[in-house]
């Protein structure tokens, strides 16, 4: 790469503090123990640069090979059974890919390992340069050597004629007016340091910093936050909202709209009523978009399915057991029908009900429901029947109304305390970023020496790699100062 | 009005493909320029009395192709006006309307570069990158259809794409530059940047037809045969020889290449993350997290760590040049892998307008 090396070999890198880094020089000169080798290795650039790409590797891992959903790595049944649904796809492989972890590659070991390496390497990297940047803005180096003049990426020379006061003075002039901020110092020659946008640097910290606010927030969220992904209610009911606080939830009515012209879904509309300890203290219709927060807890329309009005009565129709919708939100195994399910404490009953499939079943036809009774506490079958609408059925000794058919709405329960800090972070990320880069830190040394003649040179020089927008403005600068000093060209 | 915005893209392809001939033109134009040079009679070179340098190459190719660039930008932000009149939302909302307003994207970010940076030649690659956006959205044109419930939020639907075309864009001028820098160094780079890109418009395609494994096959095989093939023609006429920090064969000098690629990286980096900021935002409005591990999310986020990488390459001694050159290339992989990603990721992006 003989490119590589010219860019390492540009005249001026040697005076210039932000040269490209060398690490490895430096980690082979010294002989350290092992807290500094560690320490080196965390602050060193190229650790995080493979660090990074690491999990940019990882990344792509996950997001070609499929996923376990959430919820389904913590069940180990329900992780067995999705892991036969797609062995045909991977074969002997899929033992070996699941014990790597890479159907579950951002909750994986490797995942977190590489993202806890490259915060604390964030962090190091922080502290480490935060003070040299400090010191830049606010204490720089204001004589430099002629080297420097001499070797400079861009430089110049200028031969001024006058007084040296004044001459200072007209240089200083040119330079706020270019917007620098000038320091002097005069060691028998005048030395001035001119800079803009000193602090800009802070904004590419900031930007790191926020990386480190964001994950902040994600591992707040994740400790102290609550989530329910599918939280069913069916039309006209009321569930308990299972975050505390004494919350119910009941639905009132549940909308689907499709558009006519092409029958893609135009809206999911939720009517809820939320209650704490029976008073009502939200109302909201929540849809895709549009979800009902109360305090930091938020309601978002998710999913929805065909529910049934069920009422259960003692055989003779005195008592009544139980009377409500039943959400039918789970699809069966063996035959995909939508299923549901309630239970009945004081009978030791759980039931089971099934939808129709539609014209065309036999078992369930359509405008019946069946019911699969089940002893709870044993879990043994006692009766099964499909029963009609409107007509109250016996089944296991019970009296069964299918009221009617009637839709639900699956909504998820969040509460995220880590949402605001991952919100700060993200502001603090794009703005540090944006600032960091739009404003380069630019630093221009100047050196004027005048004989007692009266004639003397101006020397300017700026570091930094070769960019065209360095070189433009260096050029009007110099331009503008070979004006002001009013002498012929010496370069 | 969604005739006019028609029109306005039909003109818009037609102008792109006629600038497109132009820059041609003026690219072979410079490359026997400066072949002539090398050859030694000075031709193209002559410098004036006043050390004013003649530009060696056919100038007024360049010019018109720049017009005519201009124009089909033009076109294209007429496109934009008229199909937001006609949808009444940003179009931004189905593979169509995202693949014009990319190729707007890139057609903005190379004349932004074109006018600070004066390298018309980068228009030689830019603009069939252009082209074919708007070719494949000729493709697939997508009625004026109402939105789906998710996509219901035209505030977030609109800025959120918006600030996206930008990062592509830029991101798209930035893998022009490392194209044009890599060409100009030794066989090996020179052989990577053409198989690199072989393989990647191979996996593309593959991924589009739906046939990602056979894309992926072809990807590998196309761009190592490529690549070889390149190395074993540059090997035997010794190329090698060529001085990598001069500007051959008309093309710009490799200092100002990697400029204009961190300059575009720079613009991109923070438009990518901030697009990845209001996806997420706009997550937690619609779907109740910020974040999923939905393989476009997780792709963007990779894309924006790749360039990261570069961004820290860059200041490393080591990785400067032409390996920054490199992940500049393979970031732009990544991004096309993000804005084709419904294709083959499936997941909450899915519902983008295929079929």
């Amino acid at each position: 790469m003989t490119n590589q090396t010219r860019a390492g070999r540009l005249p001026g890198l040697a005076a210039d503090p932000t040269a490209l880094v060398d690490e490895t020089q430096v980690a082979r000169q010294e002989s350290r123990g092992i807290f500094e080798a560690v320490w080196d290795l965390l602050t060193s650039m190229r650790f995080s640069l493979v660090v990074t790409l690491g999990m940019a590797g990882l990344g792509v891992l996950g997001a070609l090979i499929i996923q376990v959903p959430a919820g389904v790595e913590a069940d180990a049944s329900a992780k067995l059974d999705w892991l036969a649904g797609v062995r045909p796809r991977f074969g002997g492989w899929t033992d070996v890919m699941d014990r790597l972890q890479l159907f579950n590659v951002f909750n994986s070991i490797w995942f977190r390992g590489l993202t806890a390496f490259l915060t604390i390497s964030l962090i190091a990297c922080m502290v480490q340069r935060a003070p040299g940047l400090w010191r830049t803005a606010t204490k720089p180096r204001i004589t430099v050597g002629d080297r420097f003049f001499a070797h400079a990426r861009e430089r110049d020379s200028i031969v001024v004629r006058g007084d040296a006061a004044d001459l200072t003075t007209r240089t200083v002039a040119v330079l706020r007016r270019h917007h620098y901020r000038v320091v002097a110092e005069d060691d028998g020659a005048v030395n001035l340091y001119a800079d803009r946008f000193r602090w800009a640097p802070f904004g590419s910290l900031i930007g790191h910093l926020a990386i480190v606010v964001i994950l902040a927030g994600v591992i707040v969220g994740s400790l102290f936050g609550f989530r329910e992904d599918a939280f069913v209610i069916a039309e006209g009911s009321t569930v308990a909202v299972p975050s505390g606080e004494g919350l119910s939830l009941e639905l009132i009515s549940f909308e689907d709209a499709y558009y006519t012209t092409t029958g893609a879904p135009s809206d999911y509309a939720s009517e809820l009523i939320l209650y704490q300890n029976g008073q009502e203290v939200a109302r909201h219709t929540a849809r895709v978009n549009d979800p009902l927060r109360f305090g930091d807890l938020s309601f978002f329309q998710s999913f929805y399915g065909p529910a049934a009005l069920i009422s259960v009565t003692s055989a003779d129709g005195a008592t009544e057991l139980f009377s409500d919708g039943v959400a039918l939100a789970w699809e069966a195994k063996s035959d995909g029908r939508s299923v549901g399910t309630f239970t009945i404490p004081a009978e030791d009953l759980t039931v089971w009900l099934v939808g129709t499939l539609g014209t065309g079943d036999t078992l369930v036809r359509p405008g019946q429901i069946r019911v699969e009774a089940y002893r709870a506490s044993t879990g043994d079958p006692i009766e099964q029947a499909s029963i009609d609408q409107g007509v109250a059925s016996t089944v296991a000794g019970l009296s069964f109304t299918f009221g009617r058919e009637i839709q639900f709405s699956g909504l998820s329960v969040a509460r995220d305390p880590g949402t605001l800090i991952v919100w700060l972070g993200s502001i603090l990320l794009i703005a540090g970023f944006t600032i960091g880069f739009s404003f380069p830190h630019r630093r221009l040394w100047a050196r004027l020496v005048v004989r007692p003649d009266g004639v003397g040179t101006l020397a300017v020089a700026t570091p930094g790699r070769a960019s065209h927008d360095v070189d433009r403005a260096f050029t009007n600068l110099v331009t503008d100062l070979r004006a002001a000093c009013a002498g012929p060209s010496a370069s | 009005m969604e005739k006019m915005s028609y029109y306005a893209f039909v003109a818009a392809i037609l102008a792109t493909g006629l600038a497109l001939i132009l820059y041609l033109g003026y690219a072979v134009s410079g490359l026997r320029a400066a072949r002539m040079q090398t050859a030694g009679n000075g031709f193209g070179m002559r410098g004036g009395t006043l050390g004013l340098v003649i530009e060696p190459r056919t100038a007024t190719f360049g010019r018109y192709g720049s017009i005519l660039g201009w124009l089909a930008f033009a076109f294209l932000s007429a496109w934009l006006v008229f199909r937001t009149l006609a949808t009444g939302h940003g179009p931004f909302a189905n593979m169509y309307e995202f693949s014009v307003a990319f190729s707007w994207g890139i057609l903005g970010a190379y004349y932004w570069f074109e006018r600070s940076y004066h390298q018309r030649i980068l228009g030689l690659l830019a603009l069939p990158i252009a082209l074919a956006m708007m070719v494949y959205a000729f493709a697939n044109p997508a009625p004026n259809e109402p939105l789906v419930p998710a996509l219901q939020n035209n505030l977030l639907l609109t800025v959120h794409v918006a600030v996206a075309i930008v990062a592509y864009g830029s991101f798209s001028i930035a893998f022009v530059a490392a194209f044009l820098f890599l060409f100009q160094q030794r066989p090996v780079e020179r052989a990577f940047a053409l198989g690199f890109t072989v393989a990647l418009i191979a996996l593309v395609v593959g991924a589009i037809q739906s046939a990602l494994l056979v894309g992926a096959l072809a990807a590998v095989v196309a761009g190592t045969l490529a690549g070889v093939l390149v190395y074993a023609v540059d090997g035997r006429r010794g190329l090698a020889a060529i001085d990598t920090s001069g500007g051959s064969w008309g093309l710009p000098r490799p200092v100002v290449l990697d400029e204009i690629g961190y300059k575009a990286v720079v613009i991109g980096f923070p438009f990518l993350a901030a697009t990845i900021v209001l996806g997420a935002l706009w997550a937690e409005v619609a779907w109740g997290r910020y974040w999923a591990w939905d393989p476009k999310e997780t792709a963007s986020l990779v894309t924006w760590l790749i360039y990261a990488t570069y961004l820290h390459a860059r200041v490393i001694r080591g990785w400067t040049g032409s390996r920054a050159a490199i992940l500049l290339q393979v970031g732009f992989g990544a991004t096309l892998m993000t804005y084709f990603g419904n294709y083959f990721f499936g997941g909450l992006h899915s519902y983008a307008g295929l079929g």
